[in-house]
């Protein structure tokens, strides 16, 4: 009887989900192929669903997670006043936005925005002030590391598997002209260098949301309100005014720059002192074309004394390997050296006229200027 | 049996067909497959654009000149170093249809200020001649109204509802272009301190907003009026991402009173206060980092009726989050006399609501540089004695002439002056020069202002 039973229930079960996965797929056929049909078919649900009207496309979801944890940075140094005859030493103030990435209390921000300062300060949009050491900075990425002791930190939502792509909406937060928290809109222009051997701005994250003086070091969000990037600069040229070109660090670079700042206080990339070219194949031919794998670096110079020199390469020898790692891209390559602490020795494994060698060679810091 | 089952399983069939389908409806229009259409908010411009308007002006207005001083001999000594001359102005601006039966449009009153002709273009190319029905200097609204069939209007939002991420889209005339549609988003609410002597709780957003924009609409995704555009910030005058809006809700009270009484009736609380700032917060153990801090309420006003004290912190408004001083103050002044509002405030660290009747403000405390230019930066108000100086901005130049905050202005060339029309009457007379008698405590004092 209960045997009977069970299978009864069993049956019947197996009859429910059959029902539901026929309509299921039968209303995924409908949707891929006639998009348009719901509208017609359903009117009794589609008029219910109308009356409850949905929320209008709005990005307060994304503020109300990354805003708070965007902060106002105000320095204060002394300088010498250009004007006038007698030197004189003057108070100067400066404008930035500081983006807090931990709990810990680190923040980050411009080094065009702290550079110099002998006092810094930042506001939190809930009305603390706290002062803030300097903990590090890097010229080449602008980037610079802050520390202020505090409990309840708001930190920035972070995504350290992040891709963003060309033509995702981004928000700009910061502190315009000291006008108050400000929130702008755009898209991404150009994606970066995201890697160590990044040459500034040249180099940076382009996008199109507004900033302006204040909004520097403040925080390029996704629309999940996710840390994209440290807003920098706006593209400028000498007498053009130009619009909605604007650049920030991207927020892998920016990371890796915090971690090495708090780690050492200071950034070193090394350098092999050698330009260079891909080559796509193993015939030595330039042209690139989709689908073919870099082949190589091939060096087209070797600066006198560097590295590359000491080690006795030679132009037209073409790097294969960096320490056994093969790379897809110039700029891979020139990351695996920047990464490499200063006066290692790495092994190159290279081609010289067909003939594949190992060449141990010592990097060495790359000094700015 | 048979029967019955087939009949559950296409009723189960069609309810899981259904799920799906819906849900798929209720998706936003930027998530959207090759098969649908490309978003686009051309369905909601349709409607909305038709509504907003061209407007140029002819007037003339005053125009004062500084003549330098080596110059001042060649006119003599009766300009007072100002040369003034009435001289002919052309503008454009744009405004919005908000009752299309009726013809009511609005647009801000600097874009209609001293204007003797007022000509309306309507999108679809029909022109109008406009009247103005009444403005608003100090929160820059004017009512203008056409006669014409055929109007669109544009519903108006609740700009109250409206949060930091909404999409905006401005649509106006800049430069004198053609209808130009321009849009971002709401970068930030509340904002004020612009200009000190208006009320501003302006919507800032990123929509490009230039000269021309002016008096035109700002809307949501739905086609509702959430503003009306009203000026910008930038270094060299044009768009830098960076644009201030009238709320539609406060535009919406000031029209309401232009209608009914033919002006704006200010309303007053009777208080005078400041923002919450973190000193203060910290000073009195607050729970609350924004609001207004109600230093002092003033005898036999609305505040004082309604059981306001000082101390007490204002946070809310009819429901709304209450930022700063200066965002209560323009919400209450241009809410209008005689209108009720719920103030949430803070006391003893417990929230409680209060109710109260907005008295009209009788005399709107008027800053000093209309009256004269060596008053810039004084606030003037009516008190028992005369004319008090409530407020002075420090290193302003009525500072620097000698003034002090509290200073009551008895009398100005050996005539008595009890209030501030006998005081604008006076300096308006006066030729430039006005000696000042001051009562300052105990004390009387001179001023002169050249």
């Amino acid at each position: 009887m209960s045997g009977n039973q069970t299978t009864a229930v069993r049956n019947f079960l197996f009859f429910i989900l059959k029902s539901v996965a026929y309509g299921l797929a039968l209303a995924l056929v409908i949707l891929l192929f006639l998009p348009n049909v719901t509208g017609i078919s359903l009117p009794s649900w589609r008029s219910n669903a109308e009356q409850a009207e949905p929320p209008p496309v709005s990005y307060a979801r994304a503020v109300r997670l990354a805003a708070p944890a965007v902060v106002n940075v105000y320095t204060r140094s002394r300088v010498i006043d250009p004007r006038g005859f007698q030197p004189r030493s003057i108070e100067r103030q400066e404008l930035g936005s500081g983006v807090i990435m931990s709990a810990k209390g680190y923040i980050l921000t411009n080094h065009h925005v702290v550079s110099g300062a002998d006092h810094i300060e930042v506001a939190l949009q809930d009305g603390r002030w706290l002062e803030a050491v300097l903990i590090g900075q890097d010229v080449i990425s602008d980037l610079a590391v802050l520390y202020v002791e505090a409990d309840n930190l708001p930190v920035i939502p972070q995504d350290t598997e992040l891709d963003p792509q060309v033509g995702d909406v981004v928000l700009a937060i910061g502190n315009p002209l000291n006008l108050g928290q400000t929130i702008t809109q755009g898209i991404i222009s150009a994606n970066g260098n995201n890697g160590l051997s990044s040459r500034g701005y040249i180099d940076f994250m382009r996008m199109d949301a507004a900033i302006n003086k204040g909004n520097s070091g403040g925080a390029l969000v996704n629309t999940n309100g996710t840390l994209v990037g440290i807003n920098a600069a706006a593209f400028q040229l000498q007498n053009q005014e130009i619009q909605g070109i604007f650049f920030a660090v991207p927020y892998q670079l920016a990371q890796n720059i915090m971690h090495k700042l708090i780690k050492h206080g200071r950034v070193t990339r090394s350098h092999l002192g050698v330009s260079g070219d891909a080559v796509v194949n193993a015939a030595g031919d330039r042209l690139v074309s989709t689908g073919q794998k870099m082949y190589g670096l091939a060096l087209t110079a070797i600066n006198p004394g560097g590295p590359a020199d000491e080690a006795d390469l030679r132009v037209g020898d073409v790097i294969l390997k960096i320490a056994g790692e093969q790379f897809s891209d110039t700029r891979q390559a020139l990351n695996l050296i920047a990464e490499t602490a200063p006066n290692t020795e790495l092994m190159l494994t290279i081609d010289r006229n067909g003939q594949i060698l190992e060449v141990p060679t010592i990097v060495r810091e790359l000094r700015r200027g | 049996m048979k029967m019955k089952l087939s009949v559950l399983h296409a009723a189960i069939l069609a309810a899981t067909l259904a799920v799906p389908a819906s849900s798929v409806q209720a998706g936003l229009p930027f998530f959207t497959s090759d098969k649908q259409e490309m978003p686009s908010l051309a369905p909601m411009l349709d409607k909305a654009t038709p509504a907003v308007v061209h407007i140029s002006v002819e007037g003339s207005r005053e125009v004062r000149q500084r003549i330098p001083d080596a110059l001042r001999h060649f006119f003599g000594q009766r300009g007072q170093g100002e040369l003034r001359q009435e001289r002919p102005f052309s503008g454009l601006g744009s405004g919005v249809i908000i009752d299309a039966a009726k013809g009511y449009i609005v647009t801000n009153n600097h874009v209609v200020q001293d204007a003797d002709k007022i000509q309306i273009k309507l999108k679809d190319g029909r022109s109008f001649a406009a009247k103005k029905l009444g403005a608003d200097p100090q929160s820059d609204i004017a009512l203008l109204q056409i006669e014409a069939k055929n109007l669109v209007q544009i519903p108006l939002a609740d700009s109250d509802k409206l949060r930091v991420g909404d999409y905006a889209i401005a649509v106006g005339n800049p430069f004198g272009l053609e209808q130009t549609v321009t849009s971002g988003i709401v970068s930030s609410l509340g904002r004020s301190g612009l200009n000190m002597d208006g009320f501003e709780d302006f919507i800032q957003t990123d929509a490009a907003i230039n000269s021309g924009n002016s008096g035109g609409a700002l809307l949501n995704l739905r086609g509702e009026l959430i503003g009306i555009n009203t000026a910008i910030l930038g270094p060299s005058g044009g768009n830098v991402g960076i644009g201030f809006s009238i709320p539609s809700n406060m535009m919406k009270s000031l029209v309401d009173q232009i209608l009914e009484f033919g002006e704006v009736r200010r309303g007053s609380l009777g208080i005078r206060g400041n923002d919450v700032n973190s000193e203060l917060t910290e000073a009195l153990n607050l729970d609350v980092s924004r609001g207004a801090f109600v230093n002092e309420v003033i005898p036999g006003t609305a505040a004082a009726e309604a059981g306001l004290k000082a101390g007490d912190v204002i946070i809310s408004m009819n429901g709304n989050r209450i930022q700063s001083f200066n965002e209560l103050r323009a919400k209450i002044a241009t809410l209008g006399a005689g209108r009720k509002a719920e103030l949430g405030i803070l006391r003893d660290g417990k929230e409680r609501k209060v109710q109260v009747t907005l008295q009209q403000l009788t005399a709107a405390p008027v800053t000093a540089n209309q009256l004269h230019p060596m008053l810039q930066g004084a606030t003037l108000n009516n008190s028992s004695q005369g004319v008090e100086i409530t407020e002075l901005a420090s290193g302003s130049i009525a500072e620097q002439v000698g003034l002090r905050q509290g200073d009551v202005i008895v009398g100005v060339n050996r005539q008595r002056v009890t209030d501030l029309s006998e005081l604008r009457q006076i300096l308006a007379g006066s030729q430039g020069v006005a000696a000042l008698y001051i009562r300052r405590g105990k004390e009387d004092l001179y001023i002169l202002l050249r």
